[in-house]
């Protein structure tokens, strides 16, 4: 038998704890990734708890950090399936608004009209999705379903400029087209339904394209609702990511100067020194103060000193989300919208099942008719 | 509002494979005991169109919570396929059925949750905020 | 600098066989005059059979031709 265990053994209860609710960061590999919380899974005991009450009671969330267009929160006592698909549908299922279909009347620019039709896409359209509907490709477009961009720009010289001038700012009037040159179009009673809320590109300042004099670009932009699975330029999310909350644990009092190495193993912040007096003299120890923000760089493991005396973890159930929105939807609407989006999921399915054993019981019942007829005859 | 001018011009792009939501509700899912083996309400494969591992994978999750559950997996049989199976295998004490109705409405109920929990701290973090 | 006008190849083949000289006019010939860029000057040009091919403002002889009057749809991907 090897003597690894160390002074203050854990116990078996301890470490099953442990592997129960910490992902398990080691020094060249990561160790219990799979959560392990089913019935019969860790013992073997018919749960006499209601399973949901006990997942729902779990759930705490703490916002952190908000702007309108970034956020920071954390959602404690999910699993990881819940939370991966919270941020799925976050970037590829919450629908927006974009440009799709992009009519060139005239275009004598440089850059050529897919490329030109494929920068237009991209642009964040500022505009309310649930105030429009899908649109179908069978179906014409309405005031429903699209919001119409013009877009007529010419270049020309400058006439104020002198003949020293060389930079095409003095030289050339109307030579960039930004995206605030796309200007809406109110269809049918979009001006009256959309008079307290703007529409239009998100930000003003998007280079879309560069003219010389004697070019001219003038096009029609037609916005349609759409989600991020079928293309990105429909996602709401600059970035949804989550990761878990990192824990650093001491197993032993790092003290003395072996304490300022332990500090500066982590990002800054992470671990502080903190002197306290033993016995009349004052000793240098070593805090972790701010486990969140370390980056779990894994320096600390390389280090001999330390060995038995940190263990460093994930804690299996502390997802920390990051929400940045591209500026057409409010951050903690991307949020709700997901949620709302995961429940409506479930809604069809149970109607689809509904409907499915409707129809199989009606089979059933016409064919014993049938059998019974035959009986008959 | 007339956009027919245009209309017109929309014919190049008509991809009848997109159209998801044309299909009917009832079509998005199916259920079957295998082929051949005498059917047993107990052991199914659930096949969803039009879903992924987004919902595949916490539906997986919902469903093993059942202790009446012995086996829940799911797969993607082919990546180009837009298909989603779900095999359950149950005790006595249910039927695959019940347990797929349990998982989803059990989904829904910790959405509903997620939703409360999330909308309580952002209002406390709002009037918070406001304050200082 | 003074440029020598452009002269064709001389002796090149023959005209091909057929009334030439009866062909009737196309519809597009008088509908619309087929206009070029000068690529020097920018300047527009009509071009005629047998003129020589020579911007009229700038003397360039490269044109290019005009984009198309029709509205191109493109989906934006």
């Amino acid at each position: 038998m090897k003597k690894s265990t160390s002074k203050k053994a854990s116990t078996i209860q301890d470490r099953l704890e442990v592997l129960q609710t910490r992902v398990v960061v080691e020094r060249d590999s990561v160790s219990s990734i799979s959560s392990s919380d089913f019935p019969f899974h860790t013992n073997n005991q018919y749960p006499n708890h209601d399973v949901l009450e006990r997942l729902r009671k779990k759930i705490k969330i703490a916002i952190e950090k908000k702007s309108q267009y970034d956020m920071e929160f954390d959602i404690i006592g999910i699993d990881a399936s819940i939370a991966n698909a919270l941020r799925r549908i976050m970037i590829a299922e919450v629908p927006t608004m974009a440009i799709e279909k992009v009519f060139i009347y005239d275009n004598t620019s440089i850059i050529q009209d897919e490329v030109l039709a494929h920068r237009l896409g991209l642009i964040p359209i500022k505009a309310d999705p649930d105030q429009f509907d899908f649109k179908q490709s069978t179906e014409h477009p309405t005031d429903q379903n699209t919001i119409v961009f013009k877009l007529k720009q010419e270049c020309k010289r400058n006439p104020k400029a002198t003949a020293n001038d060389t930079d095409p700012k003095q030289l050339y009037i109307n030579h960039n087209v930004y995206s605030a040159a796309l200007t809406w179009e109110p269809k049918g009673d979009q001006a009256e339904r959309f008079k307290n809320c703007f529409i239009g590109p998100v930000h003003d300042d998007i280079l879309i394209a560069q003219m010389r004099p004697g070019q001219k670009i003038e096009l029609e932009a037609h916005c349609e609702k759409g989600c991020g699975k079928e293309h990105a330029k429909w996602s709401p999310a600059a970035t949804a990511s989550y990761r878990l909350m990192p824990e650093i644990i001491l197993k032993e009092e790092i003290t003395g100067d072996l304490a300022d190495k332990f500090a500066s193993c982590f990002a800054p912040g992470v671990v502080e020194v903190e002197k306290t007096n033993v016995d009349g003299e004052s000793i240098k120890v070593a805090k972790v103060v701010n486990p969140r923000i370390d980056t779990v760089s894994r320096e600390v493991l390389r280090h001999k000193e330390f060995e038995d005396k940190v263990q460093l973890t994930r804690i299996r159930d502390h997802f920390i989300f990051r929400v940045e929105s591209t500026g057409i939807l409010d951050s903690e609407k991307i949020v709700f919208d997901s949620l709302q989006i995961l429940s409506s999921k479930c809604t069809m399915l149970l109607k689809a099942l509904d409907l499915k054993l409707k129809e199989k019981e009606e089979v059933d019942t016409s064919q014993k008719n049938d059998n019974a007829m035959d009986l008959d005859v | 509002m007339d956009y027919s001018d245009n209309a017109d011009n929309n014919n190049n792009n008509e991809n009848p494979d997109e159209n998801d939501s044309d299909l009917e509700v009832s079509d998005i899912l199916n259920f079957h005991t295998e082929k051949g083996t005498v059917i047993d309400p107990q052991s199914m494969t659930f096949s969803i169109s039009g879903e992924e591992h987004t919902l595949g994978n916490a539906l997986r999750y919902m469903i093993m919570q059942n202790p009446e559950v012995e086996y829940c997996g799911y797969s993607i049989p082919h990546p180009s396929e837009d298909k989603l199976n779900i095999r359950i295998q149950t005790t006595e004490n249910t039927t695959a059925i019940n347990a797929m109705r349990k998982g989803l409405e059990d989904l829904k109920s910790l959405c509903a949750k997620i939703t409360e929990t999330f909308c309580e701290a952002n209002n406390k973090f709002d009037e918070k905020n406001s304050i200082s | 600098m003074n440029r020598e006008p452009y002269q064709g190849p001389q002796g090149g083949p023959p005209p091909p066989p057929g009334p030439i000289n009866q062909a009737t006019p196309r519809a597009s010939d008088a509908a619309a005059k087929m206009l070029y860029n000068c690529a020097d000057c920018g300047a527009e040009n009509e071009i005629r059979p047998k003129e020589p091919l020579r911007c009229k403002e700038c003397g360039h002889r490269i044109m290019y031709k005009q984009r198309t009057k029709k509205m191109v749809q493109f989906e934006a991907r």
